[in-house]
């Protein structure tokens, strides 16, 4: 009988599975039952996972497909396991890291900016980043949820220790990959998610709706409306748009749908106008309003601001949240934390340098092939150059686009990620991965147990997102603590 | 529901059932020119394509049948050939993914992505009875497939209703092309187009074979023959498919089967819509359709056109009014 | 000077249109040099009118009307009372600009912006007037405006979004291109320097003379404000070649034309209108209040907010 894991090597690296000595305690489990699957029966359960994934039709567009093919976000089949005391740590340092950015983001808008005021966040830097709105100067938004949903994405060191390597506040997409992970893995390896007690992730759509209801403006009455606001079926994300709105049981809408009228919101129906009272929108700020911004933009609500203004409607996430993602300001959260909070930061920043300042930029533009570069106001993994994998004539491309514009990116220490055995072929072989777990915003901060793990699919590769190539893993956030103790590994032991 | 969803349901419906239709004519053309003789071929093309109101689209080309056929099957120039209409009915089935069930998107899906990967010129060619059957065969699938998966809701009147007041009109139009053949027929003959109409009148009660093919254009020969045995009678032809109650591509039963979807849309309460269609429907079914021939089917069939498309319109302001209508422009003053 | 003020925006569509929405920034300031007496806003076809103090300090006017029209007027009427101004800056080492506080906090009055991105050719016109006017900060200021000054007036050879290095090139605009020029330069030179939006009360043409109590046609004004480190904003108007005063009626402040745009909106229907905007300014006969006690203004700007 073969063994997926027979030729695994650890290169150095942190692996999630393995240690020196073989298998974690809290992976025994799943890696046993895994270990001495036949191709066969590997090829079988790959069948049900895929069949699974089409007929939920799980899929994102690739732009520029007229056909409109649709393409799946692989899910590999050995889930990533988290222990409870991990998850704990996890847990809360992403609500603490979420309640400051949302208290740094509603005092910006809407309070007295004692941040910037205190120099705590420089203000130039604020005034600068692409992603401040003054527009929404002024709008305040119930509990300050500005985040309402949020991705604040992790990694794993060389030491295993979990890092923030940046915030996604706008819009950040990926968890019906979470839901429908987990729907297939259950169904796929029934029997290890059985034995493990894996904390149920089913519940979000019920605690996005609940959050969403909770930010509905004081005239809504009792029983507010809230809606998905989606750019339409040829948006990369429209599926999931689809999803959640499915999985809240509301209205999917698009702007052409809504109207505003004396400053309230309305939906256009069959049977006239119906009062709309939060808007869970999955358009960018630039389109939500062409009276206020893109003159344009045909996908938003003529009149949307005016109406959020007038408290007669509560837009989530919250206009102008992308000056508190933007990668220089990530720099100064754990400043925010400690500053709005009083605490010390529990998930620590990767190393980060500051462009602007002079000493820093000469240190990174004489080390630059060692370092990884981001442009400040990008996601989704786009625009990076990541030095030791870089080609020359890249390295000094960057090096002209710094000096032109050094507000415009940072640099980070290269962060070893830890990796996870992934079935590659007919075996597994160790991937970087990273974990987006999901914050919700609403009278509190709270996070789905788990999140979605990505990985990079391609040998050695540092970039894990699903536009460069990247696959998933369901996340089983345990019920319990890993064994502290380092338990008889001779019944397990392996060439690792 | 949502206005715009509504209306792309509706729309659905209808440009599904105007593929269907629009093979069901091609079909009978063809039928017709095999019996033809060569110097009518061009005619019989223009008058299927005036019946449609395409002529205008196809141009000033000379009509050659396999360029008037390769017109109204596969140009996607022509928005009303069968493979633009499918095209449009799946992006209408696709903004409407999350209201209708995943068989019947499929199944739109299905349709459109194979029109779009086959050779459909050199089948044309080869065999354009196979293909026209095909594609028939496809759409009745599509339908067939949302009245298995659907619940009998909103969503489902609302395409149900585009369906049938488009079918009312296609099956006016399936009369009218035949008809309009026939006469085109006898005014090209050499005794001139004086003594047209009589004898289009005269060939029309006797051309058995013709108004065969119009039956089985309607799927309605079968039917036809149990009803009224072996006489073909044009005028029984014509009654046949403009009030027989229980066939299902009848005027009257699309337009009955309309007013129980307005009535369940409408909530019982009588409504613009429901008494413009109650209107058609009631003016059609106590017609007697003896003279028709005497004082002309084709204004007669226009008529009934018009009127189907008022409650169309009717519809549309009832039920999709709240969308506004032009486009969003910005204005600045200093 | 006490002044009356009427602004009309009228717009007659070629058909009806339907979900107009719009914002109006006419409503004149409350500040150390001017105190808002009255201020009403009326839409035909009427609307309610929602309004706020936007980033800026700007008061902003918002309504909509969604049924079917043909035509919207849109009135504003304030009456404002309006101070001399000091002017009479401090002589400052250019090299005071160089605060980093002092740039931090005029940032984005320091960097280009949507209608201040300027190329070469200001570039070098602004060093130039740098060079002429040596090592003090006003008299660099000045130098700089008496050159934007020299440009001719001229409506049409510019519209909204004439880059200022094609506006210095052609050496003629409007006063949204002498302000926008201005700018452009004093920001090269590290001057922190924003546009001000507002209204100008000017003489009877006949007479030359200020006309009392009758109505004086005129348009939406634009000028410049230039900082300076621990004095403050140097008010000109270079479109004038003059200093900013009594007869200068601020509405707002910001980057450029864009955060202060009087009336920007969107509507749905045919696009055909014809636009007619008129701006009616009136002296009223009364005697001045004398200073206007700051503490007042700034009383008066809190209850705005």
């Amino acid at each position: 009988m073969g063994d997926l894991f027979s030729d695994y090597t650890l290169d150095g690296f942190f692996d999630e599975v393995f240690e020196a000595t073989g298998v974690r305690p809290h992976y025994r489990g799943v890696v046993e039952r895994l270990r001495y699957l036949s191709s066969a029966d590997l090829e079988r359960r790959e069948v049900i996972r895929d069949g699974i994934f089409r007929s939920a039709g799980i899929t994102f567009t690739v732009y520029g497909d007229d056909d409109g093919i649709e393409r799946t976000f692989p899910m590999d089949l050995l889930p990533r396991l988290i222990p409870a005391n991990e998850w704990d740590v996890i847990e809360r340092g992403v609500v603490q890291r979420v309640t400051a950015l949302n208290r740094f983001l509603e005092d910006l808008y809407a309070g007295e900016q004692a941040a910037v005021h205190d120099g705590v966040v420089p203000r130039w830097l604020v005034h600068t980043a692409e992603g401040f709105r003054r527009e929404a100067f002024g709008i305040a938004v119930p509990h300050a949820a500005r985040c309402l949903v949020s991705g604040v994405d992790l990694v794993r060191d060389h030491e295993g220790t979990y890092r923030v390597l940046e915030d996604n506040l706008r819009n950040p997409s990926g968890i019906s990959y979470v839901l429908e992970n987990r729907a297939a893995m259950t169904r796929v390896l029934p029997v290890a998610f059985a034995e493990q007690r894996v904390r149920p992730v089913d519940h979000y759509g019920p605690m996005l709706l609940r959050a969403l209801r909770s930010v509905a403006p004081p005239s809504a009455g009792e029983n507010p409306l809230a809606v998905v606001l989606t750019p339409g079926v040829y948006n990369s994300a429209y599926f999931e748009h689809a999803f959640l709105a499915r999985q809240m049981g509301i209205q999917l809408v698009e702007g052409r749908d809504l109207v505003v009228d004396e400053h309230v919101v309305y939906m256009r129906t069959t049977k006239g106008l119906e009062r709309v009272d939060v808007i869970y929108r999955r358009i960018d700020d630039d389109f939500l309003d062409p009276v206020v911004f893109r003159p344009d933009s045909a996908l938003g609500v003529p009149g949307l601001l005016s109406a959020a203004r007038a408290g007669n409607v509560t837009i989530a996430n919250a206009v102008g949240n992308g000056v508190a993602d933007d990668k220089a300001v990530y720099a100064f959260v754990p400043d925010m934390i400690r500053f709005y909070l009083g605490e010390e930061p529990i998930l620590p920043n990767v190393q980060t340098y500051l462009l602007w300042d002079d000493d820093q930029r000469a240190a990174v533009l004489d080390r630059l092939g060692e370092l990884v570069v981001k442009p400040v106001a990008e996601s989704g993994g786009y625009g990076l150059l990541i030095g030791p994998h870089a080609t020359d004539e890249e390295v000094e491309a960057f090096r002209g686009r710094i000096t032109d514009d050094p507000r415009g990116y940072i640099a980070q220490e290269i962060v070893a990620l830890s990796r996870h055995p992934t079935l590659i072929g007919d075996r597994m072989e160790g991937r970087h991965i990273d974990l987006r777990p999901f914050a919700i915003s609403g009278e509190q901060v709270e996070v789905i147990p788990g999140g979605l793990t990505r990985v990079a699919l391609k040998r050695g590769s540092l970039v894990v997102n699903s536009s460069q190539g990247g696959g998933s893993k369901d996340t089983w956030v345990l019920q319990a603590d890993a064994p502290t103790t380092r338990s008889d590994v001779s019944a397990t032991e392996r060439e690792v | 529901m949502l206005a715009r969803l509504a209306e792309n349901l509706f729309w659905a419906g209808r440009y599904v059932e105007r593929a269907e239709d629009t093979a069901r004519m091609v079909d009978v053309t063809y039928h017709t020119l095999l019996e033809s003789p060569q110097g009518r071929v061009s005619q019989s093309w223009e008058q299927l394509l005036e019946v449609l109101h395409l002529q205008q689209l196809y141009g000033e080309q000379p009509i050659e049948p396999e360029r008037a056929v390769e017109f109204l099957v596969i140009d996607r120039d022509n928005p009303g050939s069968i493979a633009a209409c499918i095209t449009r009915a799946r992006e209408n089935v696709r903004s409407v993914r999350e209201l209708v069930s995943s068989e019947l998107w499929e199944s739109v899906n299905d349709l459109h992505l194979t029109l779009r990967s086959r050779d459909m010129r050199q089948e044309l060619l080869d065999q354009p009875f196979q293909l026209l059957r095909w594609i028939r065969r496809d759409c009745m699938t599509i339908y067939g497939v949302a009245s298995e998966t659907m619940p009998r809701d909103d969503v489902w009147r609302f395409m149900a209703l585009g369906r049938l007041l488009e079918r009312a009109e296609m099956t006016c139009r399936l009369i009218d092309v035949r008809y309009g053949q026939l006469e085109s027929i006898v005014n090209a003959s050499p005794r001139g187009p004086a003594a047209g109409a009589e004898t289009a009148l005269g060939a029309g009660r006797t051309d058995f074979h013709h108004w065969t093919a119009v039956l089985k254009s309607a799927s309605a020969l079968e039917a036809y023959r149990r009803r009224y045995r072996s006489s073909m009678d044009p005028a029984d032809v014509v009654e046949f498919l403009l009030l027989e109650p229980d066939l299902p591509r009848s005027v009257v039963f699309c337009l009955t089967g309309a007013m129980h979807q307005l009535e369940a849309l409408s909530g019982g309460a009588p409504s613009p819509a429901t008494r413009r269609l109650g209107r058609a429907t009631s003016s059609l079914q106590y017609r007697d359709v003896t003279d028709l021939f005497d004082v002309g089917l084709h204004e007669f069939l226009d008529g009934v056109q018009d009127q189907v498309g008022d409650v169309a319109e009717t519809v549309a302001s009832e039920f999709f009014r709240h969308q506004p209508t032009g486009a969003m422009h910005a204005i600045a003053a200093g | 000077m006490r002044l009356d003020i009427r602004y009309t925006t009228r717009f007659r569509y070629a058909g009806q249109v339907t979900e107009s929405q719009n914002e109006l920034r006419a409503c004149p300031t409350t500040d150390d040099h001017q105190w808002l007496v009255h201020y009403d806003v009326t839409t035909f076809p009427t609307s309610r009118v929602q309004s706020y103090l936007d980033h800026w300090g700007t008061r902003v006017d918002t309504f909509g009307v969604r049924l079917p029209h043909d035509r919207l007027e849109v009135v504003a009427t304030a009456t404002v009372e309006t101070g001399s101004r000091p002017q009479d800056p401090p002589s400052l080492p250019l090299s005071a600009l160089q605060d980093s506080r002092f740039r931090d906090e005029h940032l984005e009055f320091l960097q280009t912006s949507a209608h201040v991105a300027w190329g070469d050719p200001v570039a070098a016109t602004a060093a130039d007037c740098a060079t002429r006017a040596g090592e003090d900060a006003v008299d660099v200021i000045m130098a700089v405006h008496e050159c934007v000054a020299g440009l001719e007036f001229q409506a049409g050879t510019t519209q909204v979004g004439t880059p200022v290095d094609d506006v210095l090139a052609a050496g003629a605009g409007v006063c949204q291109d002498f302000a926008h020029l201005a700018i452009a330069m004093y920001r090269h030179l590290g001057i922190p320097a924003r546009y001000v939006s507002g209204y100008l009360f000017t003489v009877d043409d006949a007479t030359g003379e200020d006309s009392v109590t009758d109505e004086v046609e005129v348009e939406t004004h634009a000028w410049i404000e230039a900082a300076l480190p621990g004095w403050g904003w140097l008010a000109l108007d270079p479109t004038n070649a003059q200093e900013v005063g009594e007869r200068h009626v601020t509405i707002g402040r910001g980057r450029d034309y864009d955060d202060v745009s009087p009336f920007r909106g969107v509507f749905t229907g045919r696009q055909d209108h014809e636009l007619d905007v008129a701006v009616t300014m009136r002296r009223l006969a009364l005697e001045p209040l004398g200073d206007i006690p700051g503490g007042f203004m700034r009383q008066v700007a809190q209850q705005q907010q």
